[in-house]
């Protein structure tokens, strides 16, 4: 990993250089999400107009944990919860993919590695990568698992590499943070 | 004619006229990152830094902090909004022990 990481320019430009693997694996990561997110969308809804306004046949939440993560209960109470859902979950799900599918489409056009986000990008950005850290976190069970823990994955392990990305982009996160909360 | 604590009366009040406050709770995640956390809240709710830091701080040492006060809708709206961001969070009423 090569990138410097975000800088504030100006007011409101925050621009970062990405080699050409780390500009893959982001797009790849975009994709991911995009596609999880769509496993999610009803097919075959019986009430077109319910559709329309965003209700959805989902009042229980998703089976899968990592989806589970995203999109989950607003209430402890489960009925108020499943009632919350079936208003909500595909507005939340719909917001969700479109962070994912700016930042995809800012790397995408980033030919020669540079992007430069304003305010609103830099949210969408901030709010696609903690989805990529929240489905990673699931997989390597940060949960349960300490980081001393995980520093001490073999290098054979699969999760090894899950683990490096998951950092690196804690890193990426944490420096476009700062450069949106830079007032100078 | 015994006085009753005011306390309990303006409850009382609160809870026949509908308007019991309702909470949003933000939960405390391993993922999140402690300035990344600071930021959405100062980002969705005009915090200043240090407000946002010291809920922060709260969510971070105590497992949960109350984050936003208001109607059932207007929190509807800020779990809403915090799960946009990827934030655990949930809302519930006032009175209910947290």
């Amino acid at each position: 990993m090569t990138s410097e990481g975000f800088k504030r320019h100006g007011s409101n430009s925050y621009v970062a250089e990405f080699a050409e693997n780390e500009r893959e694996i982001l797009i790849n990561l975009c994709e991911q999400i995009i596609e999880l997110l769509a496993e999610r969308v009803d097919h075959g809804h019986e009430d077109p107009l319910a559709a329309m306004v965003g209700i959805t046949t989902h009042d229980s939440p998703p089976e899968d944990e990592v989806l589970h993560r995203l999109l989950p209960n607003a209430y402890q109470d489960q009925a108020d919860s499943a009632e919350f859902r079936r208003y909500t979950e595909s507005t939340l799900r719909n917001k969700k993919q479109a962070h994912a599918m700016a930042m995809r489409m800012y790397l995408k056009s980033a030919k020669d590695g540079t992007v430069d986000l304003d305010h609103d990008s830099a949210n969408a950005w901030l709010g696609a990568i903690n989805d990529m850290r929240l489905a990673l976190g699931v997989r390597l069970n940060v949960q349960e698992r300490s980081s001393d823990e995980l520093e001490l994955l073999a290098p054979d392990d699969p999760l090894r590499g899950v683990y490096i990305v998951y950092g690196w982009l804690g890193w990426l996160q944490e420096g476009l943070v700062a450069a949106l909360m830079d007032e100078g | 004619m015994v006085k009753t604590d005011t306390h309990i009366e303006e409850q009382i009040r609160a809870i026949f006229s509908g308007d019991t406050p309702w909470v949003t709770i933000v939960w405390d995640d391993p993922v999140n990152l402690m300035t990344y956390v600071t930021y959405v809240l100062m980002e969705l709710f005009g915090y200043s830094k240090e407000k946002a830091h010291e809920l922060m701080m709260k969510v971070h040492t105590e497992g949960k902090a109350v984050v936003s006060t208001g109607s059932r809708e207007e929190m509807e709206h800020d779990v809403a909004r915090l799960h946009e961001y990827g934030l655990w969070a949930t809302l519930q009423r006032g009175d209910q022990a947290l």
